[in-house]
C-alpha cells in the first residue's frame, strides 16, 4: 500500500486548503475592506462555509459570480462591474480583490480591468484596491494568505507607489499591487476612516514626533490564530511598544459580540496604519512564509526586518525576547522571566510523558514546523511530517524529512504514532487508528475555542504542551 | 459535453412575476453579495450521499478541499463517501491538461478503495483547459469492472439548481435501471427523491413507512448505496421531497418506467400526515390507505401532546425565516404547529411554485426578503426584530451577532427534524434555543447607565 501511495496521482481527504481561502483570510484582518472573490459563485460559497465553521463566525466574502457567457467572453467586465457594484452598496473603505482557478485558467487581466474602471469611473480613483493573484492549482492556503499580505503591504503601505511585479504567475497574472493606489489616494481615504486622528494631509502621520512610543510592524502568518496575534501584540507591548500587525486577526476573528454586524470587515489593521508602515522601527514577521512581506517593507522603507519561523517552543521564544529586549534597550520585563520559569517548571514535571510521544502529524508549513520542532525540543519523536503544500520544505528542517502529503497518507504512515496533530478532518484517519488527535491547523469544527487558543509565547508554549499531554492521557 | 439545459424540463419555470412573486433563481450580479453557490456544488450536493462509491473531483483543490465531508449526511453502512478525493489540479496540468492525471486517479481510487462506482466531477477549471471526462470515464471503464460516471457540472453553468438537475440527468441516464435483477414493480414499494438524510432526518421517517407496511426501495440520495439506486425504477411510487430540482428525473422517470410521482414533505405534523396519505392514495392498496388514516391520527394526537408544553412556551413568538427549497413552505407549516408567527420570508433556491406555495400558507403581512445578501438579511432583522430566526447554517454566525435566537435547519444540523419523531425533536430544540439565557445576557448594556445601577 505504501508503494502505491509513492506513485499516487489523487489526493486522498486533503489536508489543503486553497490559496483564495487563505487570502479571505488575510483580509479578513483588514478594516473596512470588502473582499471580492473573482470567481463563480461556489468558490466564495465554500469558503464562506469552511471558515464560518472554524471560526464560528460570519464570513464577509463578495463575489463576482461568473457564468458560463463570462468563461466565453472573458471576466473583465464581471469585476470590473463586482468592484462597482461592491463600492456602491457597501461604500467599503478599502477592495480586496482575489482571483480563483477559473480566471486564472483564462488569464483574465485585473490589473488592466482596475484601470479601465478607474477610467470610466473618476469617484473610485482613490479607492485603494488591492489585488492578489490566488490560482487555486498554485499552492495551499499558506501560499495565497502570502501572496495577499505582499499585495496589502505593497499596495497599501505608506508611499508605496513604484509599480511592483511581485508574483507574477506563468498563466496570466502580470502582477499584484500595480497601478492600484498613488500617493494621494490614501491620504484622501484616510477622511472616511473611522480613526479619529486621521488627517487628509498625503504625508505619514503629522504626530510623529509627538509621540514618544516606538512603533514596530508585525507580520503573523496564517499559521497564528487570533488569540496567538493578541498574545504577539501583547508580549510586543511589554517592551514599549506599539504594535502595527498586518494583518489583525486579534480585533476581527476573535469572535466577539460585535455591536453591529456588517458585509465589510470590522476590526483588523487600519487603512492609517498602513500608511504608518514606514515610521516603524522595525519589522517582525513569523512564519517563513512571511518572510518576504518583511523584505519589501525593509527594502521600501529600511526598516529592519527579522523573521520568525516559529514561536511556539522555549528556545525561538528566548530568541524572539532577546531580539525585541535589543531593540527596545530594555531589559527582558519580569512578567515573561516569570512566564518563562513557569515553562521550565513544566518542562521538568512533565519530561517523562513527553519523550515518551510519538508524533504523526500532517499541517500546512508553518504551522507543522511550529509545533513539531517545539515537541521535538522537548523529547519527543516524529513518526511522520506531511505539509500540505511544497512551498519551505526544503528550508526548514525537522529530524525526519518532511513530506509533501494528505490525509489518506497520514493514514497509511501513522500507525506506529501515540498522537495524530492535525485539522479536523484528520478525523477519519484518527478514528480509523484508534490513535488521539489534537486538533490544530484549519479546519477544527468539531472542537470548542481553537482559533482563540494562543500556543505562541512561553505560556502558549505551555498551554500547547498540556493540550498535547492531556489529547493521550 | 455538458448536459443540454434546454432538454431539461424547465415547464416550471414560467414567469410568475405577475403572481406577485420575486424573480427567483435570477441571475446573481456580481458584487452584490447574493452568497449562492455553483452548478458543481449542487450536483455534489444530490450525488454525494450515495454512500458506496468513490466521488471524485477533477479540479484544482478550491473545489474539494474546502468542501469535501462538510454536510451532515448520514451513513448506515458504506463510510466511502466522506473521502474528500480530488485530482487536484497542479499548475502543469492547467499547461499540459490533467486527462492522464485522471485516469491513473481513476484506476487508483478504484484499487484502492474498492468502491461499487467512481462519480467524476467535472469543475471550472477542468473544462477550460478541456479535458474530455466522459471519455476518460469510458477508457477506465473497460479496464475495470464498475461504471465510471461522469458529472459535467462546471461551477460557470449557473447557480444551485443547474446542478441539482444535471445530477438528476446522470442517475436518469447512468445509474437508474442498470442493474442486473428483476425489472419487476415492487408493490408498495416507492423511493424518496430529494431526501439526503441530513441529520438523520430518513431514519425519523422510516419507522413510519415501516410501522404502515410501505418499504423505501432508495432515497434519492440519503443513506442510499448504488445497488438499490440502479433499482430505484423497481419503486412503484416517488415521492419528491426537496423542492423541484429533481422534477426532471420524476418526470422522465414516470415516462419510462411508468412510475408516478407525488410531492410532500415530512417537516411538520400536518405535513407529515399529509404526505403519508398521499403515498398510500397513490398506491392504490385500500388497506393500506384505511391503515394510513388511522395511524396518522394516532401519531398526530401522540405528537401534539408531545409537543404541548413547547407550543406554550413558544406560543406567538415571531419569526424570520430565511431557507431554500421546499423546506420554505414546509418549515411555515412546521412554525405555525408551534404558534409562531412569521414575520417574514426568504427563499433561496426557491422556484416560483414553492414560493406561492409559502406565501399562501403566511399571514398577509408577513414579508417577503428579497435581497438575500447578508446585508438585506440584516436590514430585516433590524426592522422587524423578530422573536427568533430560522435559516440554514451560512447565516447562524451573522444571525448572533444581532443577538437574536437561531435555529439551523439546514445541512449544518446535528439533529434530525423529519417525521413525528423529529418534530418533537425540532420542538424541544427550539425551545432550548429561544428561552435560552444567553440572550438576554448578551442583550444587557455593560457596564450599566447612569441611574440603572439599581436594577
Amino acid at each position: 500500500m505504501t508503494e502505491m501511495t509513492k506513485t499516487r496521482h489523487y489526493q486522498g481527504n486533503p489536508q489543503k486548503n486553497s490559496p483564495a481561502l487563505g487570502a479571505t483570510l488575510a483580509y479578513l484582518g483588514v478594516n473596512g475592506l470588502l473582499a471580492l472573490l473573482h470567481g463563480s459563485q461556489g468558490c466564495s460559497s465554500f469558503i464562506r462555509l469552511q471558515l464560518s465553521r472554524h471560526y464560528k463566525e460570519p464570513i464577509p466574502l463578495n463575489s463576482t459570480a461568473l457564468l458560463e457567457d463570462s468563461v466565453i467572453f472573458g471576466g473583465w467586465e464581471h469585476l470590473k462591474k463586482g468592484i462597482e457594484v461592491a463600492a456602491d452598496k457597501y461604500k467599503p473603505q478599502i477592495i480586496g480583490v482575489m482571483s480563483s482557478g477559473l480566471t486564472e485558467t483564462y488569464g483574465d487581466d485585473m490589473v488592466s480591468a482596475l484601470a479601465s474602471l478607474r477610467l470610466e469611473r473618476p469617484d473610485l480613483k482613490d479607492m485603494p484596491v488591492v489585488l492578489a493573484c490566488t490560482a487555486d492549482y498554485i499552492g495551499s492556503m499558506q501560499e495565497g494568505y502570502q501572496r495577499t499580505v505582499e499585495a496589502l503591504i505593497s499596495t497599501l503601505a505608506g508611499h508605496c507607489t513604484k509599480t511592483t511585479v511581485l508574483h507574477g504567475t506563468s498563466t496570466g497574472c502580470t502582477g499584484t499591487g500595480t497601478g492600484t493606489s498613488t500617493s494621494n489616494s490614501i491620504g484622501a481615504n484616510a477622511n472616511s476612516s473611522s480613526s479619529s486622528n486621521s488627517n487628509s494631509s498625503p504625508s505619514p502621520s503629522p504626530n510623529v514626533n509627538e509621540d514618544p512610543v516606538l512603533s514596530i510592524a508585525l507580520i503573523p502568518g496564517c499559521h497564528l490564530t487570533p488569540g496567538d496575534v493578541d498574545e504577539l501584540k501583547e508580549i510586543v507591548m511589554e517592551f514599549g511598544f506599539k504594535p502595527i500587525t498586518i494583518p489583525d486577526l486579534s480585533i476581527s476573528l476573535d469572535g466577539h459580540a460585535e455591536l453591529e454586524a456588517a458585509p465589510v470587515v470590522q476590526g483588523g489593521t487600519l487603512l492609517e496604519d498602513f500608511q504608518r508602515l514606514p515610521e516603524c522601527t522595525a519589522c517582525l514577521s513569523f512564519g517563513l512564509s512571511m518572510e518576504k512581506s518583511g523584505e519589501i517593507l525593509q527594502q521600501a522603507y529600511g526598516i529592519p526586518h527579522v523573521n520568525f519561523p516559529s514561536l511556539t517552543g522555549l528556545t525561538v521564544t528566548d530568541e524572539f525576547v532577546l531580539t525585541l529586549a535589543k531593540i527596545s534597550g530594555k531589559a527582558v520585563p519580569e512578567k515573561l522571566l516569570r512566564q518563562r520559569s513557569r515553562l521550565l517548571d513544566t518542562l521538568a514535571d512533565y519530561h517523562d510523558q513527553l519523550g515518551g510521544l510519538k508524533i504523526a502529524i500532517a499541517l500546512e508549513m508553518d504551522l507543522l514546523y511550529s509545533l513539531a520542532s517545539c515537541l521535538v525540543e522537548v523529547g519527543a519523536e516524529l513518526i511522520v511530517a506531511l505539509a500540505a503544500s511544497q512551498a519551505g520544505i526544503h528550508k526548514l528542517s525537522l529530524p525526519i524529512p518532511i513530506e509533501v502529503g494528505d490525509l489518506e497518507m497520514l493514514e497509511e504512515r501513522a500507525g506506529q504514532s501515540t498522537l495524530i496533530i492535525a485539522n479536523s478532518n484528520g478525523r477519519q484517519a484518527a478514528g480509523l487508528l484508534k490513535i488521539p488527535h489534537l486538533r490544530a491547523g484549519l479546519p477544527v469544527f468539531d472542537r470548542a475555542g481553537y482559533p482563540q487558543k494562543r500556543w505562541i509565547g512561553y505560556e502558549g508554549t505551555q498551554q500547547f504542551l498540556f493540550d498535547t499531554l492531556n489529547s493521550v492521557s | 459535453m455538458f448536459t443540454n439545459l434546454t432538454k431539461l424540463d424547465l415547464k416550471d419555470k414560467k414567469c410568475m412575476s405577475d403572481a406577485g412573486s420575486p424573480k427567483l433563481c435570477m441571475k446573481a450580479l456580481p458584487g452584490e453579495g447574493a452568497e449562492r453557490s455553483c452548478a458543481y456544488d449542487g450536483a455534489r450536493v444530490v450525488l454525494m450521499p450515495i454512500t458506496d462509491v468513490a466521488h471524485l473531483v477533477h479540479g484544482p483543490i478550491a473545489c474539494a478541499g474546502n468542501s469535501w465531508d462538510n454536510r451532515g449526511a448520514r451513513s448506515s453502512g458504506s463510510q466511502l463517501f466522506r473521502r474528500g478525493l480530488t485530482t487536484d489540479i497542479m499548475e502543469n496540468d492547467v499547461i499540459y491538461g490533467g486527462e492522464k492525471k485522471l485516469k491513473e486517479s481513476i484506476l487508483e481510487i478504484a484499487t484502492r478503495h474498492d468502491p461499487k462506482a467512481i462519480f467524476v466531477y467535472a469543475t471550472c477549471v477542468s473544462s477550460l483547459i478541456g479535458d474530455d471526462v466522459d471519455k476518460i470515464c469510458q477508457e477506465a471503464e473497460k479496464e475495470l469492472t464498475i461504471p465510471v460516471i461522469p458529472v459535467n457540472c462546471p461551477g460557470f453553468l449557473g447557480d444551485k439548481n443547474i446542478g441539482n438537475r444535471i445530477a438528476g440527468e446522470v442517475l436518469f441516464d447512468r445509474v437508474i435501471g442498470t442493474g442486473e435483477g428483476s425489472d419487476e414493480k415492487i408493490p408498495l414499494a416507492i423511493n424518496l427523491i430529494g431526501e439526503y438524510n441530513i441529520a438523520g432526518d430518513l431514519w425519523g421517517v422510516l419507522p413510519d413507512l415501516e410501522n404502515l407496511g410501505i418499504t423505501l426501495q432508495t432515497a434519492i440520495t440519503g443513506d442510499a448505496n448504488f445497488d438499490d439506486l440502479r433499482s430505484a425504477h423497481r419503486a412503484s411510487l416517488n415521492v419528491l421531497i426537496c423542492s423541484k430540482s429533481l422534477t426532471n428525473l420524476v418526470r422522465k422517470m414516470e415516462i419510462r418506467y411508468g412510475i408516478p410521482f407525488i410531492e410532500g414533505s415530512f417537516y411538520g405534523i400536518h405535513d407529515i400526515s399529509e404526505t403519508l396519505i398521499k403515498i398510500a392514495t397513490a398506491l392504490e392498496d385500500p388497506d393500506l390507505l384505511e391503515r394510513t388514516l388511522v395511524y396518522v391520527k394516532t401519531k398526530e394526537e401522540e405528537t401534539r401532546k408531545t409537543i404541548a408544553r413547547y407550543r406554550t412556551l413558544l406560543e406567538n413568538r415571531q419569526a424570520i425565516l430565511f431557507t431554500g427549497g421546499v423546506k420554505t413552505w414546509s418549515m411555515v407549516s412546521t412554525l405555525a404547529e408551534l404558534g409562531i408567527n412569521i414575520l417574514a420570508g426568504g427563499t433561496q433556491n426557491s422556484t416560483p411554485e414553492d414560493f406561492q406555495r409559502m406565501k399562501a400558507l403566511m399571514d398577509p403581512s408577513a414579508q417577503i426578503i428579497e435581497d438575500t445578501s447578508s446585508a438585506g438579511f440584516l436590514k430585516i432583522i433590524a426592522e422587524r426584530k423578530p422573536d427568533l430566526i430560522v435559516a440554514g447554517g451560512k447565516t447562524k454566525y451573522l444571525a448572533h451577532k444581532t443577538r437574536t435566537p437561531f435555529l439551523d435547519i439546514n445541512h449544518g444540523r446535528k439533529l434530525p427534524y423529519a417525521g413525528y419523531q423529529g418534530m418533537i425533536q425540532f420542538a424541544e430544540t427550539l425551545t432550548r434555543t429561544v428561552l435560552s439565557p444567553v440572550w438576554g445576557h448578551l442583550r444587557r448594556e455593560f457596564p450599566p447607565k447612569e441611574g440603572e445601577q439599581d436594577d
